[in-house]
C-alpha cells in the first residue's frame, strides 16, 4: 500500500505435523504502515502460519525474507531480536505483576547496589509509563496495581506495550485480539491497532470478526485447509466475498461480488 | 460489606494490606483476650521472650517457604532436612571433633543439597511436589535414624548455643535477630531480585512466564535450594537452643510454617507474596502456642488450633479475593446466596461445636494437668 517492498515475505511454506500437512505452499507478504488480516476457518492453519511467522516453529518447505534478505529462524527468540513478535491471544501476562513488571518481564531493567545487581523498579516504571503513553496512548490510572485488576482492554494495552517497548519492532502479529473483549473495549483496541499502523509497524491481525477485520484491515488474506484461499484487498470487497472465500462456496465470484 | 453504591471501594483498598491486617487482627485478639484472662503471666518480660525465642525458630523456614508457596510448590519435608542437618553437624563436631564454624557451614550446605535434590526430584522427574517432598520426608528422616539410632547428642561448643538461645546483643536474643535478617533478606530478594520477580511470575502464570523466555524450572529448583538451607538453619537453631538433638527432632516443622505463611497473606494458588505477613504469621502462631501452653489447655490441642487456623485463613483468603468481574453484588449477595447461606451455617455449626469440645477439654483436662 505505502511502502512497495515488503517488510518480510513467505514464498511457499509448507509445514507437515508427521502425516498431516498443516500448510501447503503459502506465500504471505507483509508491508510496513500496514493492517494484514487472515481469516480462515478453524484448523485452517492460521495459527501455524503465525507460529511459523514468528519462529515458533521452522517450515518443511519454502522460505522467507525480511527486508529483502533471507531470514532463517530457529526459535521465537530470534524473531524478537529480527523485529517481529506477537501478542498471544491469552496475553502471557502474569496477573499478579504491576504492568511495569510485566512489561520488563524476562528482559528486566538492573542497577548495581555495591556491586550486585538488583532490579531498578523505579526505572522499568517509568519507561513503562512512557511506552504506554507515547507509543499507545493508554494512561492507567495507577501503575502500582497487579494487572489482574485493570480491564480487558488495559490488559491487552499492556501486551501489546510489552512488545511495542522494543524500539526496532518491525512486525507485530496479534491472535484473536479482540476475541475476549466486549464492545467498548474492542473499540479501543482498534484504535491501538490503527495507532500502531501509523507508526509504520506491519501489524497482522489473525481474527474471527469479520466486523472488526473490515474496520481496520487494508489487506485481507483468507486462509482454507492450509492453503492460501486468496489475499485481497479490504477496500475493494465485501464480507460475501471474503466468507465465501472463507468457506469455499460460491467461487463463482462475479456473482457474488456484485 | 460497604453499600452497593460503592461494592468494592473499602475491600480493594484494604486487599493489599490483607496479608498484614489479618494476622495483625488475629494478634490483637489473641493479646486482648489472655489480657483479660491471664495478664500477669502472659505478658512478662520472660514470657514475651519465649515467644520471640519461639517465633525465630520458624522465621527462616517460613521466608523461604514463602517463595516455594508463591511459586505453587509446597515443601513437606523441612522437618526432616531440619533433623537430618542437624544430626550430621552434631556428629561431625562430637565425634570428628570438627571446629563448630565449619560444621556450621556444612550443616547449612547439607541442606542446600537436600533442597537441591527435592528440586530435582520435582523438575527432572516430574514428581508432584506434594508427594515428591512428603517421599523426600521418609527419605532423609530414614537417614537422620540410621544415622543417630535412638541417640540423644547433647553439649555442643558455645557457637551453636548462641545461634540458638544467645542474649549476646542484649536488647534481642540472636536467634531473634537471625531470624530477622532472614526475613529482610527474604523481603529484599523477592522485591528487588529477578529470582523474586520470577518466584511472582511463575506463581502467577506459569505458561506466560515460559514463553517470556524465564527459565521456569531452574527457579523453582532455587525456592527449593533456598528451603533446604533455611530448614537447616533452623535445624542448627533447635539444636542450639535445646543444646540437644536427636533423630526425630523438628517433627511438625512443615505444617507449622505452611500455617504461618498461609496465614500471611501468601496465597497457595501462587503469585501472592507477602514477606511482613509471614512474619506476621509466625509470631501469630507463637503466640497462639504460648496463649495454650499459659491456658495450661494440654499441649497437644496446639495441633488442632493450628489446623483450624490453617483451614480458616485460606478459605477466608479465597472468600475475600473472590473478584466481582460479572458485577454479582459483592459479599451480600454472596451471602444472600441461599447455598451459601446452608455452607455459612454448617460452618458456625462446627466452630461453635469445636469451642464446645474446647470448654470441654480445659474443664475436665485442666483440673487434671495442675
Amino acid at each position: 500500500m505505502s511502502d512497495p517492498t515488503p517488510i518480510i515475505e513467505m514464498h511457499g511454506i509448507t509445514k507437515r505435523f508427521g502425516g498431516v500437512t498443516a500448510l501447503r505452499n503459502v506465500d504471505l507478504t507483509a508491508y510496513a504502515g500496514e493492517v494484514l488480516a487472515i481469516v480462515g476457518d478453524n484448523g485452517a492453519g492460521k495459527s501455524t502460519l503465525i507460529k511459523v511467522l514468528t519462529g515458533v516453529y521452522q517450515p518443511t518447505e519454502g522460505h522467507m525474507t525480511f527486508d529483502g534478505a533471507p531470514l532463517v529462524m530457529s526459535s521465537h527468540a530470534d524473531a524478537i531480536t529480527n523485529g517481529i513478535d506477537a501478542v498471544y491471544q491469552n496475553l502471557a501476562i502474569a496477573d499478579h505483576l504491576t504492568p511495569a513488571q510485566n512489561l520488563f518481564l524476562g528482559s528486566e531493567l538492573t542497577k548495581r547496589v555495591m556491586g550486585i545487581p538488583i532490579l531498578d523498579n523505579r526505572e522499568m516504571t517509568e519507561q513503562a509509563t512512557a511506552v504506554l503513553k507515547d507509543r499507545l496512548g493508554v494512561q492507567l490510572k495507577s501503575m502500582d496495581v497487579m494487572t489482574e485488576s485493570l480491564s480487558g482492554g488495559q490488559r491487552q494495552a499492556v501486551a501489546i506495550a510489552r512488545a511495542v517497548r522494543h524500539d526496532d519492532l518491525r512486525v507485530l502479529v496479534m491472535d484473536e485480539p479482540t476475541a475476549a473483549l466486549g464492545p467498548q473495549e474492542t473499540a479501543r483496541t482498534l484504535k491501538l491497532i490503527e495507532v500502531l499502523k501509523d507508526q509504520g509497524l506491519a501489524v497482522i491481525v489473525i481474527s474471527h470478526a469479520l466486523d472488526d477485520v473490515f474496520e481496520i484491515s487494508d489487506r485481507i488474506h483468507v486462509m482454507r485447509r492450509g492453503e492460501c484461499a486468496g489475499v485481497v484487498r479490504t477496500a475493494e470487497t465485501t464480507s460475501q466475498e471474503v466468507l465465501g472465500l472463507i468457506t469455499g462456496a460460491n467461487l463463482t465470484q462475479g456473482g457474488a461480488a456484485a | 460489606m460497604s453499600a452497593a453504591a460503592t461494592p468494592t471501594s473499602l475491600a480493594a483498598r484494604i486487599e493489599p494490606y490483607m496479608g498484614i491486617l489479618g494476622p495483625m487482627a488475629m494478634i490483637a485478639m489473641i493479646a486482648l483476650f489472655m489480657g483479660a484472662v491471664e495478664p500477669a503471666r502472659y505478658f512478662r518480660m520472660s514470657n514475651i521472650n519465649q515467644i520471640l525465642l519461639d517465633a525465630a525458630l520458624y522465621m527462616p523456614m517460613a521466608m523461604a517457604m514463602t517463595f516455594v508457596i508463591t511459586q505453587r510448590g509446597i515443601d513437606l519435608s523441612i522437618g526432616s532436612v531440619a533433623a537430618l542437618s542437624a544430626i550430621m553437624m552434631a556428629f561431625l563436631i562430637k565425634q570428628y571433633d570438627f571446629p563448630a564454624w565449619v560444621a556450621v557451614i556444612i550443616c547449612l550446605a547439607l541442606g542446600a543439597g537436600m533442597g537441591l535434590i527435592n528440586g530435582l526430584v520435582i523438575t527432572v522427574f516430574r514428581v508432584p511436589d506434594l508427594i515428591g517432598t512428603l517421599a523426600m520426608d521418609l527419605v532423609y528422616r530414614g537417614f537422620a535414624l540410621v544415622l543417630a539410632k535412638g541417640l540423644v547428642l547433647a553439649r555442643f561448643p558455645d557457637l551453636i548455643t548462641e545461634i540458638g538461645r544467645g542474649q549476646t546483643l542484649q536488647f534481642l536474643p540472636t536467634p531473634v535477630v537471625i531470624g530477622l535478617l532472614t526475613l529482610i533478606a527474604g523481603y529484599i530478594l523477592l522485591r528487588a531480585t529477578h529470582f523474586g520477580r520470577y518466584t511472582i511470575a511463575i506463581g502467577s502464570n506459569p505458561e506466560a512466564s515460559e514463553m517470556t523466555g524465564i527459565s521456569v524450572d531452574r527457579h523453582r529448583v532455587y525456592a527449593y535450594v533456598l528451603m533446604g538451607t533455611m530448614a537447616a538453619l533452623a535445624g542448627l537453631m533447635l539444636t542450639g537452643k535445646l543444646n540437644a538433638v536427636q533423630a526425630t527432632s523438628a517433627p511438625y516443622f512443615n505444617l507449622h510454617v505452611i500455617a504461618a505463611v498461609v496465614v500471611g497473606g501468601t496465597s497457595l494458588f501462587g503469585g501472592r507474596a507477602s514477606m511482613i505477613g509471614s512474619l506476621a504469621g509466625v509470631l501469630l502462631l507463637s503466640m497462639m502456642i504460648n496463649a495454650l501452653v499459659t491456658l495450661r489447655i494440654e499441649f497437644f490441642w496446639q495441633s488442632v488450633a493450628s489446623g483450624v487456623v490453617i483451614i480458616l485463613s485460606v478459605a477466608i483468603y479465597t472468600w475475600l479475593q473472590k473478584k466481582d468481574r460479572d458485577g454479582s453484588g459483592g459479599m451480600a449477595a454472596v451471602i444472600a446466596n441461599p447455598d451459601n447461606r446452608k455452607i455459612g451455617l454448617l460452618a458456625i455449626g462446627l466452630a461453635v461445636a469445636i469451642l464446645v469440645l474446647l470448654a470441654l477439654g480445659a474443664a475436665l483436662g485442666g483440673p487434671a494437668t495442675t
